[in-house]
């Protein structure tokens, strides 16, 4: 399987082949040979040698957080042979960019109209959470195609505030 | 003894509260609102009353639902945790009314303290130093100026009306002050509506360091020595310690006995904490304010002393004599805690609530965890963000802090983004490490910060593992013709899971 990861806002080439419990995998020309351990779902126990290497993923709304040896990594994965990919940044590719609620809790504020152009940083959406206020900022240049919030929603995380194109 | 006790409160601090109870015996009755029905502090009482919806002025802030709940089920005692109603004297006021025992002082000691300017003629009268300053506002430029030359620079202007660091300016000479003095008064006056300003002289590199008192209803009050909770934000401790850095058992004697001669003086009952600032400088310290509660970092204390802060709170107001004397006060070794929040240190500690989605806690020799959450946990927009304490002991500053670097590295959580890099990063940093602490830490710390690059391999491997996640997460179990059906429960689990998430997007 040819993927792409990026990590860091480095985009690598991923090769990978998963037969059972083992994964060869090359990155930039890195080799790895793993044996692998599901002990519990999301938890990957990986063997390089006697090496032992305890990832934790979960999925977030950028692709995926992993926890291994006390540090966490944001990875995104992009998988050219499919239009859906681990990471909503595709859509960046197609000229959309959505803004997303990364937590619960209340709009209250909109700084923009359906139709207006916006700049990369941007304010869009203020969304109040325990007492504190945080900006949505646009993640592109474009125009604003859809707001789908009022101020005074409820939203959850995940939720689609708003959408530029 | 009491046979049961209401606790009033939630979270990791409710659970602490049960334990204490459980240990001698105590029924615990835990609250809770719509939201907490599921929390652990539920889960671990003998019986939980529902006082209200989940917004806490409508629940845990609901005194009268509160003191109706604990009358239901016949307790004898509530105990008020920290947050919430521990320091509303009104809350005192109307448990005692009703009949039933208040774990802490009396309303009148809360009241006493409770207010800034009444706590400070509390410690003039007791002969404790506060921070010189004047008590009414300034009139003029004219009085500022010469306030200023009396106590000498550096000074702190400060909105009378103020707080949360508005309208506060440090000025260092007698040039600068005319500016200050502008800048103060009109961000006063939008902050607060009221440009009326005083004036203090500035406490330089400033630690913030506390004193743990106790006393009985029978005159005995001791301290339990110090706390050192320099670091903050938003003026608020992440991390504290006891002994503090400084470790200076002459100073400790001084401090003690000032607390302990406010305590007498507002007849004091319970554990209670005394505030100091203390001048890294000159190595003065002044009163700074008084908490009439159990602290949130009280683990430390306990781990140095060996004393159990909630098991002699319960005996103090069932009416006992301290179990101890001054004398007896030991401190053994080091122990530092550190605030574990459901916040994004990357993004100015802002809130991250959601669901836990995955809990490891460390453990092993010196590690101790009070913690609110459990796996699946929901940390919600309505409470406090902090989810648990992590307290780690040693022998020495040196070995607590090897264990803390190792019980951090340890700690695994995911769904929700915490504190745990940012004290990891703090762990390993210089300043930390050779005790150099003041108010201001975080904000030098976070410019000197080196972000350390984790070895290229590890990040390989994180990646490896995000496409393992992805490539099984994929496609679901129905469409894969060479699935396997006999991997075990936990992979079929994985498969729901991976199912669920491609249905729903």
């Amino acid at each position: 399987m040819k993927l792409k990861a990026v990590i860091d806002d480095r985009e690598q080439d991923l090769n990978i082949q998963i037969d059972g419990g083992r994964v060869r995998a090359e990155i930039d020309g890195r080799v790895y040979d793993l044996e692998l351990r599901e002990p519990e779902p999301g938890s990957y126990l990986l063997f390089r040698d006697t090496e032992v290497h305890e990832c934790r993923v979960t999925k977030t709304h950028e692709g995926f957080d992993v926890g291994l040896h006390g540090v966490n990594h944001g990875v995104a994965i992009v998988d050219p042979k499919r239009l859906r990919s681990g990471t909503d940044s595709d859509k960046h590719h197609h000229g959309l960019a959505e803004i997303i609620a990364p937590m619960p809790g209340k709009v209250v504020r909109i700084h923009i109209e359906t139709g207006d152009a916006v700049e990369k940083g941007d304010g869009i959406v203020v969304v109040e959470a325990m007492k504190m206020q945080n900006e949505m900022k646009s993640p592109r240049a474009g125009v604003v195609v859809s707001i789908n919030v009022k101020p005074g929603d409820t939203v959850n995380a995940g939720d689609v505030l708003a959408v530029v194109e | 003894m009491f046979r049961k006790v209401l606790i009033a409160n939630r979270g990791e601090i409710a659970l602490r509260l049960i334990r204490g109870c459980r240990e001698l015996g105590i029924k615990a009755v835990a609250i809770y609102s719509e939201a907490d029905a599921e929390s652990l502090h539920v889960r671990a009482a003998d019986e939980a009353v529902c006082v209200g919806p989940a917004a806490s002025n409508q629940s845990y802030l609901n005194i009268d639902a509160v003191v109706t709940a604990a009358k239901s089920v016949n307790a004898e005692a509530v105990h008020p945790g920290y947050g919430f109603l521990a320091e509303n004297a009104g809350f005192a006021r109307a448990v005692v009314d009703a009949g039933l025992t208040f774990i802490g002082p009396s309303a009148e000691a809360m009241d006493l303290m409770g207010s800034k300017t009444s706590a400070r003629r509390v410690a003039v009268e007791s002969g404790v130093p506060i921070v010189p300053g004047t008590v009414d506002a300034l009139v003029s430029f004219d009085e500022a100026q010469k306030t200023a030359e009396k106590f000498g620079y550096p000074v702190m202007l400060k909105a009378a009306a103020g707080g949360g660091g508005k309208g506060m300016r440090l000025v260092s000479g007698s040039d600068e002050l005319r500016s200050a003095f502008e800048t103060a008064q009109t961000e006063a006056a939008a902050a607060f509506g009221d440009s009326a300003l005083y004036l203090e002289k500035a406490v330089e590199r400033p630690r913030h360091i506390e004193i743990q008192i106790f006393a009985d209803t029978h005159g005995n009050v001791v301290h339990l020595g110090e706390r050192e909770c320099s670091i903050q934000r938003r003026h608020q401790k992440v991390i504290e310690e006891c002994p503090s850095p400084i470790n200076d058992p002459d100073l400790r004697r001084r401090m003690g006995e000032a607390a302990v001669k406010i305590g007498r003086t507002v007849n004091y009952t319970g554990a209670g904490t005394v505030e100091f600032l203390l001048s890294d400088v000159t190595g003065e310290f002044y009163f700074l304010e008084m908490n009439t509660r159990l602290q949130v970092e009280h683990p430390v204390t306990e781990l140095v002393t060996g004393f159990d802060l909630v098991r002699e709170q319960l005996f103090v107001a069932a009416g006992a004599q301290l179990s101890f004397t001054q004398e007896d006060v030991r401190w053994v070794g080091h122990a530092i805690e550190c605030r574990i929040y459901a916040e994004d240190p990357a993004n100015n500690f802002f809130p991250s609530p959601g669901t836990i989605t995955y809990l490891r806690e460390p453990a092993g020799p010196g590690v101790r965890i009070d913690s609110g959450v459990a796996n699946l946990s929901e940390v919600s927009i309505y409470y406090d963000p902090m989810i648990a304490k992590l307290a780690v002991w040693g022998r020495t500053r040196e070995e607590a802090i090897e264990r803390l670097r190792r019980a951090l590295d340890e700690y695994q959580v995911a769904g929700i983004t915490t504190t745990l890099p940012f004290f990891r990063g703090v762990v390993r940093d210089e300043e930390f490490i050779a005790g150099r602490l003041d108010t201001g830490f975080i904000g030098r710390f976070n410019e000197r910060r080196v972000v350390v690059d984790p070895p290229q391999e590890h990040v390989d491997i994180a990646a490896i593992a995000a496409a393992i996640h992805y490539s099984r997460h994929q496609q679901p179990a129905f469409v894969q013709p060479g699935a396997q059906v006999s991997d075990g429960r936990w992979k079929m689990a994985g498969r729901v899971e991976g199912l669920r998430k491609w249905r729903r997007s």
